[in-house]
């Protein structure tokens, strides 16, 4: 069983093993009903006076972790995250765009990347890479330092195709797109996504680990298994180091999140970070998945290149490495 | 969340870091460590007595056996205090930390009584003979040889890498005592006097130009009959028993530590004005980023209850510190640039030149980082031995 991400409450160990439960099930086109709808999972971090359920960041957190692993394709980091924002943001907010996403009928995008502005209520501009837009009934969107809602019936959504087949993307044009705003400063929000794409980040890597090594220890060369030779081990010793420092690092920042706990880096440095180095890691995991499958590894049938897909894009949205560098080192106070 | 204890304990141990590290102390601050052992030893005897009869040693330890029964957190702060204080670094940690937990779990009433005391009182040195010139990562490949005979062990043989040799009272010792026997069977773990004839030792000049480690040579050394810790040919288990309680507390006062030089890299890069240059500015927050991501390793993996875990925790911190120990090195002596290649007078190094040349045996010593993952790849992760 692989290592959950660190040390939880009776009741997230519960949530994390039931949805095990859900997943090990496998895909198919009621997992979302099933999560969000029954299960109720999407409003997690929403309060319960909002018909949430009135965890936290945490248990979302929970959850993102075990849809990482299996690498769901459904739009659950965007909706849980919109939910939890509106939840915590403005009222009137709230109450047109929250009882969709609470219910599970509907699913949000997050639009933090592009030049949307907004005149009198209404925006006008355009986002790309929005994340999980294709489908999605409710737009969170960036508006200089302060994020709005909208539906996304109102505006022009074009969905991408993209290289990771698993997490959709659009382009969204708004022209006098009618919003409101959620109070939520988007630099927050953005720091929340980064949190929660780190947590994704470790459940994929810890996958790719515990597959690999599986492998290793039933695949037969020279007349024995090649996870015997120590050329392989050694490789896989150095990524489980590695998955073990970025589960820590992924849990500190949920920790920080939550402003749980006081050991920790502030969110506006811990966020980026967790995020750089838990999708580095989880790149440099699926990257020696692939190679230590040999042949089967390269191949479209074989799950590595998925995780390989989703390694990269994670690593290179909301900031790239070499951006987030940039952010760390300013906000930590070392350079610029 | 910080237990009330714990934050009151914390303010005992700043207090009397700050007023213990006065007058005669003063001058010890930042002194001794890897690749600076051979500073101020007398003095840091001295301290090491001073820690002792303030009850500064020993404070997890049960309180029968005269330590203070003082939780892990409590471990964890005073280790913590004591790096961030600058305090000089031990000379007793060898006996503190290796020998004293050993005492407990494997050694007679006897053995308690006598030894112990000592370590708590910071009077005893301790060296740990384990390695030989055959016996590195293989360590039971030790040929020393011990012969029990009219009333006492003969040692003889050789050790190396032996830290603070020279300064010793006492060394614990693996040695064959069944000439007939094979790798890891028919070894004992003795404990040597180190004060008598048959006992040579000789500094080993490193590539840093100091020594703090040494060559020990046993000819007809003495160990009394009774300075045996388990029974005789059972030293594997024991010596074992020394490396498991290596994954210890301390390891954060390391991390404190590596904090300092860290800080100290920086300001040098700042004073020197390489860190207008974009590559070392992104080698220090890539340098950042590693200390907070093992700062959050070590407390996840090492705060983690005992027997909840495979095991193998200290060696996934051991994989993740030790380059990035390195990595801190090579920057140190990047930011400084062509100056960093003059030294002082008599191969004199400065903090940086010193930090690049010491790191190297990070990965070597306390078991080489290729043993190490050996040791996660087949116990962790059940990889076949080959």
């Amino acid at each position: 069983m692989p290592q959950a991400i660190g040390a939880e409450t009776p009741e997230q160990t519960a949530l994390r093993e039931s949805v095990r439960e859900l997943l090990a099930r496998g895909p198919g086109d009621s997992l979302w009903f099933r999560l969000a709808g029954q299960m109720g999972l999407a409003a997690l971090a929403v309060p319960e006076s909002a018909g949430g359920a009135g965890a936290g960041l945490a248990e979302v957190a929970v959850v993102v972790e075990e849809l990482g692993r299996a690498l769901v394709p459904v739009p659950y980091l965007s909706t849980a995250l919109a939910a939890a924002v509106l939840g915590e943001g403005d009222e009137r907010a709230a109450a047109t765009f929250l009882p969709a996403l609470v219910s599970g009928a509907g699913t949000a995008a997050l639009a933090l990347h592009g030049d949307v502005r907004c005149t009198a209520g209404r925006l006008d501009g355009v986002a790309d890479h929005v994340l999980d837009g294709g489908g999605a009934g409710t737009l969170l969107v960036r508006v200089g330092t302060e994020v709005h809602v909208a539906r996304a019936t109102d505006a022009d959504v074009t969905r991408s195709e993209t290289l990771d087949q698993t997490r959709g993307q659009a382009s969204v044009r708004f022209r006098q797109v009618p919003a409101v705003r959620t109070g939520l400063a988007a630099d927050r929000v953005e720091q929340l996504a980064q949190v929660l794409l780190a947590v994704e980040s470790v459940g994929g890597a810890e996958h790719c680990l515990a597959a690999t090594v599986a492998y290793l220890k039933i695949r037969e060369q020279f007349g024995r298994p090649i996870g015997s030779f120590q050329a392989l081990k050694h490789r896989c010793a150095d990524l489980a180091a590695e998955v073990a420092s970025a589960g820590a690092t992924a849990r500190a920042a949920v920790a920080a999140a939550g402003g749980a706990d006081p050991a920790t880096a502030e969110l506006p440095v811990l966020a980026p970070l967790a995020k750089r180095y838990c999708a580095e890691v989880f790149l440099h995991v699926a990257a020696e998945m692939i190679q230590l499958h040999g042949g089967i590894g390269f191949t479209w049938e074989h799950e590595a290149h998925r995780y390989f897909k989703r390694a990269k894009s994670t690593q290179l949205l909301y900031g790239t490495p070499a951006e987030l560098r940039r952010v760390i080192g300013t906000r930590a106070g070392l350079t610029g | 969340m910080p237990h009330p204890d714990d934050e009151r304990f914390r303010a005992e141990v700043r207090g009397w870091l700050g007023s213990a590290l006065t007058g005669e102390f003063a001058g010890l601050i930042g002194k001794g460590g890897p690749g600076r052992e051979h500073e101020f030893v007398e003095e840091r005897m001295a301290w090491e007595r001073r820690l002792g009869a303030d009850g500064w040693i020993g404070i997890g330890w049960p309180e029968s056996d005269g330590g203070r029964g003082l939780r892990w957190q409590q471990q964890v702060i005073f280790h913590e205090e004591y790096a961030r204080a600058g305090a000089p670094a031990r000379v007793g940690h060898i006996g503190e930390q290796l020998l004293g937990p050993t005492l407990l779990m494997f050694g007679t009433a006897r053995h308690k009584a006598r030894f112990l005391p000592g370590i708590l009182a910071g009077t005893e040195l301790w060296c740990q003979g384990y390695s030989e010139p055959g016996a590195g990562s293989d360590l039971a490949a030790v040929r020393t040889r011990a012969d029990l005979h009219d009333g006492a062990w003969h040692v003889n043989g050789q050790k190396v890498w032996t830290s603070l040799a020279q300064f010793a009272d006492w060394c614990f010792v693996v040695a064959r005592t069944d000439p007939s026997s094979q790798r890891h069977r028919g070894l004992s773990y003795l404990l040597v006097p180190m004060h008598q004839a048959g006992i040579e030792i000789r500094p080993i000049m490193q590539l840093t130009g100091t020594s703090e480690f040494n060559e020990v040579f046993f000819d007809d050394a003495r160990a009394a009959a009774e300075d045996v810790v388990g029974e005789p040919g059972d030293g594997w288990r024991v010596a074992m028993g020394t490396l498991a309680v290596e994954r210890g507390v301390s390891t954060f006062g390391q991390q404190m530590g590596f904090e300092r030089e860290f800080d100290a890299v920086l300001e040098q890069a700042r004073a020197l004005g390489s860190i207008a240059d974009p590559d070392i500015a992104a080698r220090i927050t890539d340098a950042w980023i590693g200390l907070q991501v093992l700062r959050y390793t070590a407390r996840a993996l090492l705060g983690a209850p005992a027997g909840t875990t495979p095991g193998t925790e200290a060696n996934v911190v051991k994989l993740l510190w030790a380059p990035w120990h390195q990595r801190l090195g090579e920057l140190a002596v990047d930011v400084a640039g062509p100056d960093a290649t003059v030294v002082g007078p008599g191969y004199d190094l400065s903090d940086a030149q010193r930090l690049f040349l010491f790191t190297r045996a990070d990965t070597i010593y306390g078991g080489s980082n290729e043993i190490q993952r050996n040791l996660i790849a087949e116990r962790q992760l059940g990889l076949p031995k080959g």
